[in-house]
């Protein structure tokens, strides 16, 4: 910006280079649900979530924006910590989520609407309530805020063993699926269409849509996020 | 070691390898896994199987076939033979009257016999050869002979001595006559599942005294008219005695010495006085007018005044009345025996004349245990009939006999208790919750 006093003072024009930002306070949504916890043997989707999540906490306290964590939980009290910027949030961070076994099937939808932040990142398999996530993030958007989708997904869904199996949904138990040669085809055809179509509603309504396998270095993933604009 | 039923093997075997064929492909259920997308999976039947060709659960298939196994030799009952590739042989003995002589018979009977064979005599009844007895001391008798008999007892013999030997022959020794065939002796040697040996005998001579009755009567008895018709009065230029006296009175000493010989035949028939253990009947109460003997029949003013004793032991029936009650009665006697007739009948009629009445007659004075003897050899195809098939086994395999359904196998409660808790293993083993095939 043009420095008018000391144009006035010296009859030259100079322009003033400052860093003129406000602090931006965010929110991080993590999807705790039963299915995050697949594979059972690694519980890959939930590592890399939280993974992801202590990365993007990182970026945005590293550039002074209070941050907080919500992690809803169905049998357990959601874990709530507001946003913000003293030093060792990363640290409680880290201490929460490593303290959290996926399980239930907690809504992700009422914890976005009650993140009060302008800044809200959701982390989660969208397997639970993605149509309601989705409403809640048009809401937030709608007021002026940003919000940021980490679509974590493990290969095993990407392409399921090939051997026929009874595929059981971690968060409904009571729905078996019987996975075989014939139905293989369909069910990659049915995933990628489902992925398609998400990806195109949250990028409709505004939100980063950033879709990360476990099979992705996490630096990699945060990378993609934080270019992406957050 | 044999068994009394070798199918059963054979069964249990067929099952065995169907059970290793059916672990070789299997049909499991699909195995359950947790896949957070499993709502994208097009909805199926879940209750599929899914086939699984390689070698499942040995552990699981090793019980079942032992079991299958064990089950099966159960069922098949394994017996222990010390005698293994022993041939029995059984040897029929047809002692009856249409044996030519007791030399013959004797002398046949050594020379067929060899030590351990079991012997069987027969004439109308079949049965071992006492311990008591030898074969350098049988004897003929005066009984009719029946073949069906002696080869229903040979057939027994053979079966009860089946567990001992591999295979049991018989051989029957007999003069093969016709009259010793009836309608029951095709239907038992056809449970004979081997050939019979045959080795006749010389038939005995037609022996015309057993055909020729002496009687004592009045000389106008109405009896000695119908001997005289059909010609079975003894004439005094006869060659050989008569074995048969019918007598009209009552028999004295010398009568009843007399009926003890072989093959004679007393034949009391009284005209008026009956004897005193027969009952009498009030007059006017001999309504029944018929009186039935073997396949005869006579009708007519047929009086009854006379109940005779009641039957014994020993004693059989050779004529009744019309309503079941005995009319003549036949007594075992020594080597001969005593027929008592209680018949009566207007002897100024002509109902002795008449042919029924005769046909009726004639067996009243046949030879003891009935009928008379046709001392004629039996045809030759009934002759083939007896050998059996020529394609035949020479010995019945013991495992093909009756007997053997009476043969217990000692070892068969054990291997049923064994296979049985096997199978209780393999169900406990089946339903432990780490095994899914089924």
């Amino acid at each position: 910006m043009l420095d008018w006093r000391l144009l006035a003072r010296s009859d030259r024009a100079y322009v003033r280079v400052a860093v003129d930002r406000a602090a931006l306070p965010t929110t991080l949504v993590v999807d705790a649900s039963a299915s995050m916890a697949f594979p059972v043997a690694t519980r890959a989707k939930w590592a890399t979530a939280t993974q992801v999540a202590i990365g993007l906490a990182a970026v945005a306290h590293a550039d002074g924006d209070p941050t907080g964590l919500i992690v809803p939980r169905e049998y357990e009290p959601t874990v709530q910590l507001t946003a913000r910027t003293r030093r060792g949030v990363l640290a409680e961070f880290d201490r929460l989520l490593d303290d959290i076994d996926p399980d239930g099937a907690a809504p992700l939808a009422p914890a976005i609407a009650a993140a009060r932040t302008p800044r809200i990142a959701v982390i989660s398999d969208l397997l639970s309530d993605a149509d309601a996530m989705l409403a809640s993030a048009r809401v937030h958007i709608a007021r002026g805020g940003e919000m940021f989708l980490v679509h974590v997904v493990a290969p095993e869904e990407l392409d399921p063993p090939r051997r026929t199996l009874l595929a059981v949904d971690p968060e409904r138990p009571e729905l078996h699926r019987l996975l075989d040669a014939s139905a293989r085809d369909r069910y990659l055809r049915s995933f990628a269409e489902w992925r398609e179509h998400v990806a195109a509603a949250w990028r409709a309504s505004g939100a980063a849509y950033t879709l990360a396998t476990t099979e992705e270095p996490i630096a990699s993933i945060v990378r993609r996020i934080v270019t992406g604009g957050l | 070691m044999s068994w009394l039923l070798p199918s059963a093997l054979g069964i249990a075997a067929v099952a065995a390898l169907a059970t290793l064929a059916l672990h070789f492909i299997s049909r499991r259920r699909p195995i359950a896994e947790p896949l957070p997308t499993a709502h994208f999976v097009p909805p199926r039947a879940v209750h599929a199987r899914v086939a699984a060709r390689a070698f499942a659960d040995p552990l699981l298939l090793a019980i079942r076939v032992l079991a299958i196994v064990l089950l099966g030799a159960a069922v098949a009952a394994p017996i222990a033979r010390s005698s293994r590739g022993r041939v029995a042989r059984v040897v029929v003995l047809d002692r009856s009257r249409a044996v030519a002589s007791s030399q013959e018979l004797r002398d046949s009977a050594l020379a067929v016999a060899r030590p351990g064979d079991l012997i069987v005599v027969a004439d109308s009844a079949a049965a071992p050869l006492p311990k008591t007895s030898t074969l350098a001391s049988l004897t003929t008798t005066s009984a009719a002979g029946s073949l069906s008999a002696a080869l229903a007892g040979g057939i027994a013999a053979a079966a009860s001595i089946g567990a001992t030997a591999d295979s049991v022959q018989i051989v029957l020794v007999s003069p093969l006559e016709q009259s010793e065939l009836d309608a029951a002796t095709a239907a038992v040697r056809a449970t004979w599942p081997a050939r019979i040996r045959v080795v006749p005998l010389r038939l005995a001579a037609p022996d015309t005294s057993t055909t020729r009755a002496t009687l004592r009567a009045d000389s106008n008895d109405a009896l000695l008219a119908a001997a005289s018709l059909d010609g079975l009065v003894a004439g005094g230029g006869s060659a050989s005695p008569s074995r048969i006296r019918l007598i009209r009175t009552a028999p004295d000493s010398s009568d009843i010495a007399w009926a003890r010989g072989p093959a004679h035949v007393l034949v009391q028939w009284p005209a008026r006085a009956a004897p005193s253990d027969w009952g009498s009947r009030p007059p006017g109460t001999d309504s029944v007018s018929a009186v039935v003997a073997g396949g005869d029949a006579v009708v007519g003013t047929l009086r009854r005044p006379w109940r005779l004793p009641a039957l014994q032991s020993g004693q059989r029936v050779v004529a009744r009345w019309i309503d079941g009650e005995p009319a003549a009665i036949e007594t075992q006697f020594g080597a001969g025996c005593v027929r008592q007739v209680a018949i009566a009948f207007d002897e100024h009629s002509d109902m002795a004349l008449r042919a029924p009445f005769r046909r009726i007659f004639a067996r009243l004075v046949a030879p003891c245990s009935g009928g008379e003897r046709a001392s004629r050899r039996a045809g030759t195809s009934s002759i083939d009939m007896l050998r059996g098939s020529a394609t035949a086994l020479a010995s019945a395999p013991s495992a093909r006999l009756d007997s053997t359904r009476s043969t217990r196998s000692p070892i068969t409660p054990w291997l049923l208790a064994v296979g049985a808790l096997l199978l209780i293993g393999e169900m406990a083993l089946r339903r432990s919750p780490r095994r899914s095939t089924v």
